[in-house]
């Protein structure tokens, strides 16, 4: 069954303000899709639109092909998992998960049988006669998604569902959502501002900003090469160091950055020669010696933090600029203290380069 | 409770303030309660034999009213009239009530909630007073449904059941819709949200989902527009006399026109106890607590 959803040239206005600029975007059938962001950037918005309880100012959203334009979200094939889960306080876990059931006037039999059947897939077997109240963080978690999958949607919108739990539990929901999502096939649609469940999780992430999709692609992809200033400081960390264009050959571009020095990277797009353009280095590309063909910076250390398997060391340029790095803990020397001077060395085919002054 | 208001106020003022609210409950509420108690059981005698050997204890007070078919009848129907009023408030209150607790934007809400309480700035017999003047024969409603010519001659809204219902429901909509508004708010938008998002059309989202919530809020909107319905005075005696007589009609004539307090008391408490049987017996079928309703 084709269960893509399309943003069709979407634009959701509320009075003044643009919530979502103009969107074109398809998400594949089956497809575990995340949309990454800081709170405020808009995707909220547009899982709201998908399911239904707003209509976009222009443009269509289309599912399995078909337009939703004037359906309601009662009668869309979408099911959702909120933020704070919304379960039915008054009702018990079966009659949770049966109501979308009951709802489509389901015999009590089949509804019995299907919420089972659900309360199987999420390890929860004979919970149902169980109060909301009676369940922990994880369960109630479990039990919203077997709510949402009872009534067999094309599509799955998870609106931050995991941000309540602790860490420990987050990341074992995070393994099992994959797997539900694999064992049934349906497209997920995630949205969160954690960029470890979008890129542990997903096939593809959007990443938004200001209402505005930056860059779509799979987590590796927009690890590495990022397309915007935006993304590269927001997914993961980043050390930005900007400067002015002086070559630029293929795809790699120098910069001369001051006081740095001139320091090189791979171009992403067109950086022409003489514009303004950031070199973006993330902590763990940083090393210790300098081998050939590496370009070193020099910087004194601010703090050293050891955090286990890696050192991150805060130092500053002669520019006073901030760096941030990430050493394995086996590279640790009684040299690397506060105050002392570090030369960190990079392979400019681990930096990237983009246009603009790129500070955000 | 006292050595909470000791630990804020001092023993001084605390003793104040429990004696102050103790001479008013006991002084105000619980004697007068009483004293009437006392003149319900006992007859009504002349100054000269109050004390004396007639001055007896006895239910026959009581037993006047189911000797009464006339007055049986009003009684009755003044339960039932209060039923009505109470299911019509509700009627009325839910959809308002919804509608600010969930759908109005702020600025809108506090707007109708301000022109929902402006009216109830004027006393209760003027405002009856001016469904009086709207529901006249030839008063303005009448002209107006005669004008769009929905009726061929005037509606005798007054001197029956009509005018009484339509004033009550006024009366006491703010007692409906502030409980029911309270409860509505409390509900978590998402819970609406996820019964549309699971596929319920509007009906059984309010069904399963936001009365079930609001239960606690209804029960105790309901309770006091029916205690107030039952108990009314002004509103029938302006608007539904001589048509439709109300038991509070009678309890007053007892007292003002009869002069005999001890059969006026008597019926006031019988009106008091089937009131309170009937609320307690509607509570159970509910399944409402007192509990809840105190929340």
């Amino acid at each position: 069954m084709d269960s893509s959803v399309h943003l069709d040239n979407t634009v959701m206005q509320f009075g003044d303000f643009t919530a979502i600029q103009k969107t074109d975007l398809t998400i594949q059938s089956g497809e575990f899709f995340s949309f990454l962001g800081p709170s405020g950037c808009g995707k909220t918005t547009i899982l709201n639109m998908i399911s239904g309880f707003i209509d976009p100012t222009q443009g269509d959203i289309k599912i399995g092909g078909k337009s939703m334009h004037g359906v309601p979200a009662n009668k869309r094939p979408t099911s959702m998992i909120f933020q704070n889960l919304a379960l039915f306080p008054l009702m018990t876990v079966a009659e949770n998960i049966e109501f979308g059931l009951e709802v489509r006037g389901v015999s009590k039999n089949e509804r019995k049988k299907a919420s089972d059947r659900l309360l199987e897939l999420v390890a929860l077997e004979g919970s149902g006669t169980k109060k909301v109240s009676e369940l922990s963080g994880g369960q109630k978690q479990r039990i919203a998604i077997a709510r949402a999958l009872a009534v067999e949607p094309q599509v799955l919108l998870l609106d931050e569902p995991l941000s309540a739990l602790d860490l420990k539990l987050r990341q074992h929901m995070r393994t099992e959502l994959k797997a539900i999502q694999r064992k049934t096939g349906i497209t997920f649609i995630y949205i969160t501002h954690d960029q470890g469940e979008a890129l542990t999780m997903s096939d593809r992430v959007a990443v938004m900003s200001a209402g505005r999709i930056q860059q779509v692609a799979d987590p590796i992809t927009l690890y590495r090469d990022p397309h915007t200033a935006f993304v590269a400081s927001f997914v993961g960390e980043n050390n930005g160091v900007s400067g002015k264009v002086i070559e630029a050959k293929s795809d790699l571009v120098v910069l001369d950055c001051g006081p740095l020095g001139k320091l090189a990277g791979r171009s992403q797009g067109n950086i022409a020669v003489g514009t303004a353009a950031t070199l973006f280095i993330r902590p763990e590309h940083f090393r210790l010696q300098a081998e050939n063909g590496m370009h070193t910076l020099g910087a004194t250390i601010d703090e050293v933090n050891f955090e286990g398997a890696y050192l991150t060391l805060n130092a500053k340029t002669p520019a006073e600029q901030a760096l941030s790095i990430q050493l394995g803990t086996h590279q640790f020397s009684e040299s690397l203290k506060k105050g002392a001077p570090v030369s960190l060395s990079y392979n400019e085919l681990d930096a990237i380069v983009i246009a603009g002054e790129g500070h955000v | 409770m006292f050595s909470q208001l000791k630990a804020r106020f001092g023993s001084g003022l605390a003793v104040g303030i429990i004696g102050m609210i103790a001479i008013w409950l006991i002084g105000l509420v619980i004697l007068p309660q009483l004293l009437m108690v006392d003149y319900s059981f006992r007859p009504n005698l002349l100054p000269a034999d109050i004390g004396g050997p007639k001055d007896v204890y006895s239910l026959t007070n009581y037993e006047t009213l189911f000797g009464n078919h006339i007055h049986l009848k009003i009684f009755f129907k003044t339960i039932w009239s209060s039923v009505l009023v109470t299911g019509l408030t509700l009627v009325v209150s839910y959809p308002i009530a919804f509608y600010l607790a969930k759908v109005a934007t702020p600025q809108k809400a506090a707007l109708c909630l301000l022109l929902l309480i402006i009216p109830f700035w004027i006393n209760e017999i003027l405002r009856t007073f001016s469904w009086y003047i709207i529901l006249a024969y030839k008063g303005p409603l009448n002209a107006l449904l005669l004008g769009l010519g929905f009726i061929d001659r005037p509606i005798r809204f007054l001197s029956g059941d009509g005018g009484v219902l339509i004033g009550m429901v006024y009366a006491y909509i703010l007692f409906m819709i502030f409980p029911i508004y309270n409860a509505i708010e409390s509900l978590d938008t998402n819970q609406i949200k996820a019964a549309r998002n699971l596929g319920a059309g509007w009906i059984r989202t309010h069904w399963r989902v936001v009365i079930p919530h609001a239960k606690p809020g209804i029960a105790t909107g309901c309770i006091m527009t029916f205690m107030l319905a039952a108990g009314s005075y002004a509103v029938p005696a302006l608007l539904g006399s001589p048509g439709s007589r109300w038991f509070t009609q009678i309890i007053y004539n007892w007292f003002f026109e009869g002069g005999d307090w001890n059969q006026g008391a008597a019926y006031a408490f019988l009106l008091l106890i089937i009131c309170i049987g009937f609320i307690a017996l509607v509570m159970r079928i509910f399944k409402v607590g007192l509990g809840d309703i105190a929340k």
